[in-house]
């Protein structure tokens, strides 16, 4: 299975059009000229009810952030959930990032390591594998 | 406007399928037992309901596309009368009774029917079985792996950081809704549980145990519900609707619920709980202190502790304190959740929002029994639901 997720070729996004690694762990979203909103993912026009003019223009979201705090899923959740088989119980963070994010996502490190405050990193790294491939997804790292 | 009253009320016992409560009875079965019994506790027969309102059923029942009204009518005979089904998810009861109020109060209707029900399917709530990369909760789902109770327990962690609240004070929560539950001939779970049983149960979501969380199960409520005018007609002492308020999520939010938001300048979770309590609070003139008890949503102890304090029934932070002073049970100065709430009902999603009112109603006439509030004038009910949907009705006697 490691073998799988270190070879580039066989990394597959779990949803394509979100994210790309090629140059750094980056979140296709958007943020909008007028209010300065961040979106992920991108919004055809602004949803902030206080903007005067919505102006939405394409932007990605990577680098260091907070962790703002975070949750395990200690049970196997439902479909449309995937997850490798046996099921490890991870961690789920809320990250406050300095571009000005709060964003969802799995943590890399083990439920355990986790504190509130901590510094994390977005990387792209294998959710679930399948036919032969990893499927990826944006998790956070601890720094 | 006119004044708008419950007459009566009923509920069938919650349960999950196949046990010894609702067995293999259907969400239309489970109805018509809750609405035979509101109409009798009412005094009133089928042919004097002018309309119904019902929460539209998501998960069963119907026709199989959420429907639920439709089938209640059919079962008790058609009468040509309107049907009203609301959908809002968890909140989908407390909009059945806000349009019900709505009706009868706009004076559109005199008399009419408020009913929920649902027979759930088994283990974790699903929030979306669609496969489209639109729907953001397809895509948190796929691409984070987080099921709904990692976000109370997201919640409940940052409360843990914030406040020093320990495991022990969460469990206590439990303990104190399942002590509730024992006198409920309503509830699924009638025995109380002690610390150490709630300790040990595996965590859901940690830092949440399995018996913090409510579990799902099948069970309907209903009300019936007129003009205070009409009323006189059947009952002397009408338990009279303040008010009946729904909103929906604030764009400040702080809770992600899909995938991301802006990172918010204070904390200001469920905006629409929050929203409906205090436009509840603003036109009944019935502030927080005035409050003899609440039900309120608790599909996590963790609701239990932070509700009160963002509507100002009493100060942040100060919630663990007083549920170990026992301020929070039925005797103390903040009853929260007599009923026993979701923690000891599990919910049936869309009979929630009525099964409130029902326990509201109960608990104003003097009618509770052992977990009765003593001298019940004015009582708070609340629900919150998927897509940012939340309700709330202040009731008093």
């Amino acid at each position: 299975m490691n073998e799988i997720a270190n070879t580039a070729a066989l990394r597959e996004p779990c949803v394509p059009g979100l994210f790309s690694e090629e140059e750094g762990a980056r979140l296709h979203g958007a943020r909008c000229n007028c209010c300065n909103t961040p979106y992920f993912p991108r919004v055809a026009t602004c949803r902030n009810p206080s903007c005067d003019e919505s102006r939405i223009v394409p932007c990605t979201f990577g680098g260091e952030g907070n962790l703002w705090s975070y949750s395990v899923a200690d049970f196997p959740p439902p479909p449309p959930h995937r997850y490798d088989q046996p099921f490890v119980p991870y961690a789920i963070g809320v990250v406050d990032l300095d571009s000005g994010l709060r964003v969802v996502g799995q943590m890399v490190d083990p439920a355990e390591a986790m504190q509130v405050g901590a510094r994390v990193r977005l990387v792209i790294e294998p959710i679930h594998h399948g036919d032969g491939k990893a499927f990826t997804s944006w998790k956070f790292k601890l720094l | 406007m006119q004044e708008v009253v419950v007459l009566g009320v009923g509920m069938h016992r919650f349960g999950k399928t196949g046990d010894a409560i609702v067995g293999e009875k259907s969400v239309t079965e489970l109805c018509r037992h809750a609405v035979d019994m509101a109409m009798k506790d009412a005094g009133v027969s089928w042919k004097q309901v002018q309309a119904v309102s019902a929460a539209s059923s998501r998960f069963s029942g119907g026709k199989g596309w959420g429907l639920n009204g439709n089938d209640i009518v059919e079962d008790f005979g058609c009468t040509g009368i309107p049907v009203y089904n609301l959908s809002a998810g968890c909140a989908a009861g407390g909009n059945a009774f806000n349009i019900g109020y709505s009706l009868v109060a706009g004076g559109i209707h005199d008399l009419v029917l408020v009913v929920g029900g649902e027979v759930m399917p088994k283990g974790m709530i699903q929030t979306s079985g669609v496969e489209d990369a639109n729907d953001p909760e397809y895509l948190r789902q796929r691409c984070v792996g987080m099921p709904g109770p990692a976000f109370w327990a997201t919640l409940a962690r940052r409360r843990i950081f914030d406040y020093g609240t320990t495991e022990e004070q969460m469990a206590k929560v439990t303990v104190k809704a399942r002590k509730c539950s024992e006198s409920n001939p309503f509830a699924r779970f009638q025995k109380a549980v002690s610390l150490d049983e709630v300790l040990a149960s595996p965590y859901v979501s940690n830092p949440l145990r399995l018996f913090e969380i409510c579990p799902v199960s099948n069970g309907a409520a209903a009300a019936v519900i007129c003009s205070k005018e009409m009323a006189r007609r059947f009952t002397s002492k009408p338990i009279t609707v303040a008010t009946s308020a729904v909103a929906t999520i604030g764009f400040d939010d702080a809770l992600p619920r899909s995938l991301a938001g802006p990172v918010p300048s204070g904390p200001s979770f469920h905006t629409e709980a929050k929203s409906a309590v205090m436009k509840a609070f603003e036109r009944s003139g019935i502030g927080p202190r005035d409050i003899s008890f609440t039900e309120l949503q608790d599909n996590t102890c963790y609701y239990e502790l932070a509700f009160p304090e963002e509507w100002g029934l009493c100060e942040p932070g100060e919630a663990e304190r007083l549920l170990e002073a026992g301020e929070t049970a039925p005797t103390g100065r903040m009853p929260i959740n007599p009923s026993g709430g979701f923690v000891s009902f599990g919910e049936a999603t869309t009979a929630m929002g009525v099964f409130q009112i029902a326990e509201l109603t109960w608990q104003l006439r003097g009618q509770a029994g052992g977990r009765q509030v003593p001298d019940a004038k004015v009582g708070l009910a609340q629900t919150n639901g998927l897509g940012g949907n939340a309700t709330a009705a202040i009731l008093k006697r």
